[in-house]
């Protein structure tokens, strides 16, 4: 075993080398970002995209969040998302308890409308998914967004959390039944401590998604002011586009939230890649 | 009269399933039965709806005009598929192998790789295009190190902006790759690999007789999601590229044949029709019904 894994010195020396230089790469656009946004003008960028700013300008981030109205958009992403997180939690959560714990006939069928769920793109019905948000009433409102993203990620979230508490021995609960809890109680005392974890994973995974979600938004929102982060800069390049060092900011601003967290929780993220990976 | 202790649980049951159901329900089951439905009517997106039956299909697959722009937008969707995909798994193996050897740093390494992954598309998508600019960094270092003299249009090349947008969505979407093939290398059973060392085998012979063929599963994994994405999802290409797929339609892919039809592909578009969208729509997705189909029954399989 060790001695297939282990590397003499010349083998390290050449594994490090390609390492570093798949390193290069993935860092090379980040750290060019972030040495351009602190560039006083654009001239400097053109001149010297490798060198260290002249003056070093932090104030670009300042013009970038004033000059784009970045305060309304990341406090609709901050809505959106949150409001995913607490919707997606709530029913996928106590779809899998009726479904794993409280089976009836039917809840296969009702099984096998999520997986549908899971393996069609919510994109491709786009057209029938207008007509109904829009006799709604819900085009064009925060309300309509946050339903249709909510609804596209329950799919995932509900196989997440069944394949989680099928794998939950039920004793805990049984003892509950036996003293007479009803289910709203056995849901809330004992169901939702016992899938925790997976409920964490799939709150991560929703709102990574539902903050960086571009294509639903872009079809139910017209007014500006409703924009999440991710329309917004699309706002902003088209004021932006030739002030490079600004556009480097303001793409930075977008990008460090989700860096944050993906350094606070990496190995969840990690983690739930692979668990969640069933659908992008 | 008090209610007994099953009809109390029975009801509850119902008022725990009702707001999931009615949330996927309405927002995303219904759109999808909802497709055969709109595929048969005409409707700018105002106004009252006509039905036109199959027309919507005739049109698609008979009319000159819309066929070779799904010929087109497919065509191209597959070499994008097919570049995505190539990267995806040579350079994953590679570098997850690299990994799982007792490389310095390799916690480290794993935790850079991942960086990009949960950046937003559209965010990846402003950021490389900036990089890649005519007057842009990639460029200007090419230039450095005297490998071109002249600068590369890499997105408004027409032979060039469809693998170029390929590459952003590998540079986004590596680390995926690079993990699941990572953790089927780390799984291979500890006793074939000592089993074939004590044979005498070197480690080249060792990897392709005993790690190799255990990636397949990852590599088949990685291939069908891959695969449902690209034909369904076209962030890079909408945000960056526009409705019409830019230059001259040399990046049109389905998604943004689908997005056009609803959508138009500029302010004077006159040929919007969500039930052309709808019809183009359930074809894709009988495109990737295979690829689908094979999820569903693995995850089937997976929760028990």
């Amino acid at each position: 075993m060790d001695r297939l894994f282990k590397l003499s010195k010349l083998e390290q020396a050449l594994v490090q080398l390609i390492l570093l230089a798949y390193t290069c790469v993935v860092l090379f656009p980040i750290g060019i970002a972030v040495l351009n946004s602190l560039k006083p003008n654009l001239g400097e960028v053109y001149k010297a995209p490798f060198g260290l700013p002249s003056v070093w300008s932090f104030n670009n981030y300042a013009t970038a969040w004033v000059g784009a109205n970045f305060q309304g958009f990341f406090v609709n992403s901050a809505i959106i998302s949150l409001a995913c997180v607490v919707i997606v939690t709530f029913c996928a959560s106590t779809i899998a308890f009726v479904l794993v714990r409280m089976p009836f006939r039917g809840s296969t069928l009702l099984f096998a409308a999520f997986l549908l769920g899971v393996v069609i793109p919510i994109r491709l019905t786009l057209a029938p998914l207008f007509v109904i948000v829009k006799s709604l009433g819900l085009l064009d409102s925060l309300l309509g967004v946050i339903l249709v993203q909510s609804a596209s990620m329950m799919p995932v979230a509900v196989f997440i959390l069944t394949s989680f508490l099928r794998a939950v021995p039920a004793e805990l609960e049984d003892a509950a039944r036996m003293d007479g809890a009803l289910p709203f109680q056995i849901y809330w005392r004992v169901v939702l401590p016992l899938i925790r974890p997976a409920l964490a994973t799939v709150a991560l995974l929703t709102f990574v998604q539902a903050w960086n979600e571009y294509f639903l938004p872009l079809i139910f929102l017209r007014t500006p002011a409703n924009y999440p982060i991710t329309l917004g800069m699309s706002q902003f390049r088209l004021q932006f586009d030739v002030q490079w060092h600004l556009m480097f900011a303001g793409i930075l601003i977008m990008l460090i939230p989700t860096i944050v967290a993906f350094l606070l929780a990496s190995r969840q993220f990690i983690e739930g890649l692979t668990q969640g990976g069933v659908k992008e | 009269m008090a209610l007994k202790y099953n009809q109390k649980a029975n009801l509850q049951r119902i008022a725990l399933l009702a707001p999931g159901v009615l949330l996927y329900g309405i927002f995303n089951f219904a759109p999808l039965l909802g497709l055969f439905w709109v595929s048969l009517v005409e409707w700018p997106g105002i106004g009252p709806m006509k039905f036109v039956g199959l027309d919507n299909f005739a049109t698609l697959f008979g009319n000159a005009f819309y066929r070779d722009q799904l010929i087109k937008a497919f065509a191209n969707n597959l070499i994008f598929f097919f570049i995505i995909i190539g990267s995806m798994l040579i350079l994953g193996t590679a570098i997850a192998l690299l990994l799982s050897f007792r490389s310095w740093g390799r916690n480290a390494y794993r935790i850079i790789f991942f960086l990009p992954y949960p950046l937003a598309g559209a965010a990846v998508a402003f950021l490389l295009e900036m990089v890649v600019r005519t007057r842009g960094p990639l460029n200007a270092m090419l230039k450095n190190f005297n490998i071109i003299e002249q600068p590369i249009a890499f997105l408004g090349d027409p032979n060039l902006a469809l693998a170029t947008l390929a590459s952003f969505y590998s540079w986004h979407r590596m680390s995926f790759a690079i993990i699941l093939i990572l953790s089927a290398i780390v799984g291979v059973r500890v006793h074939l690999i000592e089993a074939a060392m004590l044979d005498g085998a070197k480690r080249w012979a060792t990897l392709k007789a005993v790690v190799f063929p255990v990636l397949a599963p990852a590599f088949v994994l990685i291939t069908v999601i891959v695969m449902v994405d690209v034909f369904n999802n076209a962030d890079y290409t909408l945000i960056l590229m526009g409705p019409e797929g830019g230059p001259v339609r040399s990046t049109d892919i389905m998604g943004t044949f689908l997005f056009r039809s609803a959508f138009g592909g500029s302010a004077t578009s006159t040929s919007v029709n969500f039930g052309m969208a709808a019809a183009i729509g359930l074809f894709t997705a009988l495109l990737i019904l295979p690829a689908a189909l094979f999820l569903a029954l693995r995850n089937l399989r997976r929760k028990d």
